[in-house]
This record gives C-alpha cells, sequence and structure tokens, in this order.
C-alpha cells in the first residue's frame, strides 16, 4: 500500500549480524521483494563510517562480531579479519606466552557475538590501547535483543560494553540512536527529514533515532515494548505516535 | 485499536544511550579529589603532621587548599615506618611480577615484622583463594600466613556473611576457582565458575535457557573462560530473580598475567555484564574500601596507623586514600614515574619510590 502510494521505504536494523544482501534474502523467503539498497544494517554503518571517513585501505580491521561485518567491510574494500573464526581459539596458560596481536589493524569493530570469548576480548584491547590511533567503533549498544523467538539474550551492548571495561574508551556507535545512518541515507536518496517517519519497536534506539534526527516517530506495539513500558512515568521518550502494529495503517485508512 | 498522538518531548540527547556509568570508582574519584584538593605543598615531615591534624581549622592550610599536594619521592624510610603500626601491600607489581619476586622483597618484610609492624596483603586478583595465595607465598620463600591475606575471591565470601546472604540461596560465579573455593568455605551454594566456559547454546526458535530462580546473587570476577553462556545465565538471574544481587570483585581493565604484557581484567567481564543488565555492581576490591573496612575491624586498627602500598594509581592509591590512609606508591609495576607526573593524573599519592626494598637502602635524612 505504501509503495503504491509512492513512499519510498528504508529498513534500518541495529542487528549487525547478517550483511545487506543476507538480509534482503531474508525478506524474499519472507515473500517481502526488498532490494539489498533499502536496507541498512549496522553491519553496513560500519563500513560506511570507515568509508566516509577515509580509512585507509593499507589498515586492517579486527572484527569482534558475525560474518555480517566481515562481508560488508570486505565489499567495501577493507581487509578484515577476526569474526566467527576466532571463536574457537583459545590459549595455552600453561605455556606462559607472549600474546601476538597484528601492529597494522586500525580499527576495532564490536558488534553482537554469541560467540564470544576470551582471546576475542585480549585480541580487541591490546588493538585498541596499543595500535596508535585505532579506532573503537561499535555497531550499536542494545542490552537486550530477541535472538529467539521465546526470550531475550545479551545483545552488542553487552560486548562492546566488555571492551570499554578492558580499554577505557568510549566507542563510536554508528547504529541506532546515532544518527550516523540516518544522515549517510538522507544524503544517498537526497531526502528531507520533515517528510520522513521512523517506525519502531524500541525507545531507546528506534524511537530516539528518528527524534535525534527530527522526522515523525511511530511507535508500534508488535515488539518489545508495551503500552505500559511507554506510559510508565520512568520513561522520557514519547513518539509522536503509537500503534498495535505497522498493519493498522491499513486498517485506519480513512479512518 | 485508534492511532493515538501523544504528546512530543523534546529528543533524549544522545550522549545518554552512549554514556554508561561504567565506573563505580569515578564517584569515588570525585570522592577523593574533593576531600583532598589543595593538599599543600609541604615537605615530608611537615606534611605527615598535617595529615596527623586532618580537619584542624588552619588558616594556612585554608590558604593552600587552592593547590593540590603533588606525591613527594620517600626520602625519610625511617619516619614513614615509624608512623604506622600496618602495612597493606598489593601483590602483583609490588611483592612479585607473574611468578617472579620482585627483589629485595623477603628482605624488607623481615625488617618491617622485626619493626613490629602488623603486614597485610589485598589483591584484586579473584582467581586464587586466601588458602592459594598463601601457598604461592610459600613456593617463593616469603612467610605469610593465609590470614594476613584478602584476595577480592575472600571479598565476596566476606560481603556474602556481612549482609546475612542467605544460605539457602545460591551464587552464580562467573569467574575463577578463588572464588568458588571462598564460597565454599564461607557455607555458600554455587553455580557455574569455570566449567559453564565448556557451555554452548544453538540460538535456534524453540531454544529457551532455564535458569535457576534460588540464585540471590551473580558474581562476575576475572574470567578467562568467559562465553555467552555465562552472559546470558547471569542476565537471567539478574533480571529476572527478585532481589538478586550483582556483586564484581574488581574492575581492573587490565591486568599483568604474565609479566611481559597487559592482559584484558575483570573490568572486561563486569562491563559485559553492566552491558546486558544496565544495572551497576556492587565492587569488593580495590578502590572500594569493603576490604579496609573489614580487615581494619578484623585486626582491630585504626586508618590513620595505615600505609597503603601499591603500584596502581586508580586501584591501589585510591583505596588508600578513600580508607584515609597514608599511601606509597611504587613503580615496579605498573605505573611509571611519566604516569604519575602526566597533567592528566589526579590521583597523588603521598610518597612514591621505586619499589620496597628502598625502605632498606633509604636511611633518615640527616637534620
Amino acid at each position: 500500500m505504501l509503495r503504491h502510494k509512492g513512499k519510498k521505504l528504508v529498513f534500518v536494523t541495529n542487528n549487525s549480524w547478517k550483511s545487506r544482501s543476507q538480509y534482503a534474502e531474508k525478506f524474499k523467503s519472507l515473500g517481502i521483494s526488498v532490494s539489498p539498497d533499502e536496507i541498512f544494517s549496522s553491519s553496513f554503518a560500519a563500513a560506511m563510517y570507515l568509508k566516509v571517513n577515509n580509512f585507509p585501505t593499507q589498515n586492517k580491521v579486527y572484527v569482534i562480531g558475525g560474518d555480517g561485518i566481515l562481508d560488508e567491510l570486505q565489499l567495501a574494500g577493507f581487509t578484515a579479519f577476526g569474526g566467527p573464526g576466532d571463536a574457537d581459539k583459545t590459549i595455552d596458560w600453561k605455556q606462559n606466552g607472549f600474546f601476538e596481536h597484528d601492529k597494522s589493524v586500525g580499527a576495532v569493530v564490536v558488534g553482537i557475538d554469541p560467540k564470544i570469548n576470551y582471546y576475542k576480548l585480549q585480541y580487541g584491547t591490546l588493538c585498541i590501547r596499543e595500535n596508535p590511533g585505532c579506532l573503537f567503533i561499535a555497531t550499536n549498544r542494545d542490552a537486550v535483543g530477541h535472538m529467539t523467538p521465546s526470550q531475550e539474550w545479551p545483545g552488542a551492548g553487552c560486548m562492546v560494553a566488555a571492551m570499554c571495561g578492558s580499554t577505557q574508551k568510549e566507542p563510536v556507535v554508528v547504529g541506532k540512536p546515532s544518527t550516523f545512518m540516518m544522515d549517510f541515507l538522507l544524503e544517498k536518496f537526497n531526502l528531507s527529514c520533515s517528510k520522513m517517519c521512523m517506525v519502531g519497536d524500541r525507545l531507546d534506539t528506534d524511537i530516539l533515532f528518528g527524534q535525534n534526527a527530527g522526522c515523525k516517530t511511530l511507535l508500534v506495539l508488535s515488539g518489545c515494548t508495551t503500552q505500559s513500558d511507554l506510559q510508565d512515568p520512568s520513561n522520557n521518550i514519547q513518539p509522536d505516535f503509537y500503534a498495535s502494529k505497522i498493519s493498522d495503517m491499513l486498517d485506519l485508512l480513512g479512518a | 485499536m485508534m492511532l493515538r498522538s501523544s504528546s512530543t518531548i523534546a529528543a533524549t540527547s544522545v550522549g545518554v544511550c552512549h554514556t554508561q556509568r561504567l565506573w563505580s570508582h569515578s564517584v569515588t574519584l570525585n570522592y577523593r579529589l574533593s576531600q583532598f584538593a589543595g593538599n599543600p605543598l609541604l615537605s615530608n615531615s611537615a606534611f605527615v603532621k598535617w595529615k596527623r591534624n586532618i580537619g584542624s581549622s588552619n588558616k594556612n592550610n585554608r590558604f593552600r587548599m587552592a593547590t593540590k599536594a603533588l606525591a613527594q619521592p620517600l626520602q625519610n624510610a625511617d619516619e614513614l615506618i615509624d608512623s604506622v603500626e600496618t602495612f597493606i601491600f598489593d601483590c602483583d607489581g609490588v611483592i612479585w611480577k607473574g611468578d617472579s619476586l620482585i627483589e629485595g622483597v623477603p628482605e624488607t618484610l623481615d625488617m618491617l615484622r622485626s619493626k613490629g609492624k602488623r603486614l597485610v596483603f589485598v589483591t584484586n586478583n579473584s582467581t586464587k583463594s586466601r588458602k592459594q595465595y598463601g601457598k604461592k607465598f610459600e613456593t617463593l620463600g616469603l612467610n605469610v600466613n593465609a590470614e594476613e591475606i584478602f584476595a577480592s575471591s575472600f571479598a565476596v565470601a566476606a560481603y556474602l556473611k556481612s549482609i546475612d546472604f542467605p544460605k539457602d540461596k545460591k551464587v552464580y560465579v562467573i569467574g575463577e576457582d578463588g572464588i568458588l573455593k571462598e564460597l565454599e568455605l564461607a557455607g555458600y551454594q554455587y553455580v557455574g565458575g569455570p566449567e559453564d566456559g565448556g557451555k554452548k547454546i544453538e540460538l535456534k526458535p524453540g531454544f529457551l535457557m532455564e535458569h535457576d530462580e534460588d540464585v540471590g546473587a551473580v558474581v562476575v570476577g576475572f574470567d578467562r573462560y568467559f562465553n555467552y553462556y555465562k552472559v546470558q545465565y547471569g542476565t537471567l538471574c539478574i533480571r529476572e530473580n527478585p532481589g538478586c544481587l550483582f556483586i564484581a570483585t574488581n574492575r581492573d581493565a587490565v591486568t599483568h598475567l604474565t609479566d611481559a604484557q597487559e592482559w584484558a581484567g575483570g573490568g572486561s567481564m563486569v562491563g559485559a555484564l553492566v552491558g546486558s543488565t544496565q544495572r551497576e555492581p556492587l565492587v569488593v576490591g580495590k578502590p572500594s574500601t569493603f576490604m579496609m573496612d573489614y580487615l581494619a575491624n578484623e585486626f582491630g586498627i585504626s586508618k590513620s596507623q595505615i600505609c597503603m602500598v601499591g603500584d596502581r594509581l586508580d586501584t591501589d592509591i585510591l583505596f588508600g586514600q578513600n580508607g584515609g590512609c597514608k599511601t606509597l606508591l611504587v613503580l615496579s609495576g605498573v605505573t611509571t614515574l611519566p604516569v604519575l607526573q602526566s597533567p592528566n593524573n589526579s590521583i597523588q599519592p603521598d610518597f612514591y619510590t621505586n619499589k620496597i626494598s628502598d625502605f632498606l637502602s633509604l636511611k633518615a635524612a640527616a637534620v
């Protein structure tokens, strides 16, 4: 209905586990036609952040996260390593040996990583603390997410905070609620904020993202936020509108 | 369901989501600064007298409150030794480095004992119990009893005891053997520890992680066997078990596991749980004064009679200052003189010296 009315659709997700083309595949498997160009995952955002900031291609990127991040970095022309490949790496403590790390790593990107382990924490920590000017980039800082339908699981916010704990540095966050992805797509599609509406289910990422950018915001209650969460006195993030789910837009047409 | 309009409130700044109060000791740092901002720059002996008269309304002191006292190089070791009854030593970087004893340590400890000084050893390292540390001291040829050692693993058990943590409640441990041993000694039931390091999960629809509803406390410390299973288990306990405590042994960013380099420390594991629960833990290790209060009470000593000796500014020295005792920084560990003297550093111990055996080599200055 929205496409029929000539509206531009964009899909922005903080989940860095997949690349844009993998997300397009997911849409397709659900019977929805979406082009990878319309998808902005935080994995893509990390690669674009480096591109926009002229990250030298001779510097490497160490990834604590999934293949989605590695794929997007490689697509953008960067040399990235780590990721799922380091999931089974262990350290032989009896050896009392030296932990080496690549001195040409110029950025460490941290995203959701269910295969987090001490090796990765140590590798990333040494890069950030010892490689001069090494960037510390976080795809996002969501505390928890619905990795399975039945319960919430620790999100990227966990891995990012682990790295903050060992490096005593704060990262650049490229995902919501940072406006990086918004600024990027506004420029790419030559859009104006005033003509935009952000639709999401999380107050502290989606709605804040929309508000920070200055566009309209619609909260849907089909995800992790309930009406009582929204109306709780401790909540101070108020979207312009809320509805049960996006298909309410069909029901409410002409109301 | 109607689309309802709600009033638009100005967007909260992005900083709210990015900023995390990771450092409980940032609060203690402010406390320390407010208490000692403007220590006058005085000679060693005058400084010691000033500290004894702390709180007295001396016009000169009030005038000098505008300046902050810089750490003085230790010159009159005898005067410092005579002015206190107890020495608290950090271990890594003060007594040993990795598994090697630092030069002159045994003779220095013997000298202090012969002068009737009480010696206490306080370490944030929770991988061993106090008994296991006792064995390490013995292996290195040092005469130290387990009762003189206060590791953050012991501090956890002592803390639970001090709050009458119910014995029918369990403790979930993200950490190593030392914590488990101390909990067992104190009569607490635990789950987790290193064996959860081998547990794997498959994030598939239909998979549900169960957790024990009797867990009343999650303890997080340095953990080389850290994984997602443990983070999720700890997170579920903290978020879903009513009144569940979140306790951290310490928050050191890095630690010298080997003397050749730094390794990601307990601050990393604790950070992970802060990230997923969005709650701050209670920290029992340095620079929190829990261990200081405990041992002062246990041994019946007054804090003004204590000198804290350590190699780290943001744990050891802050610990000593928060406790209100004298502080001596040694440069035999992680802190160098340039770091101490850097304009970015605001933590000034009373004194600094190369290593503790300087107590033997420095003699009273001729008056």
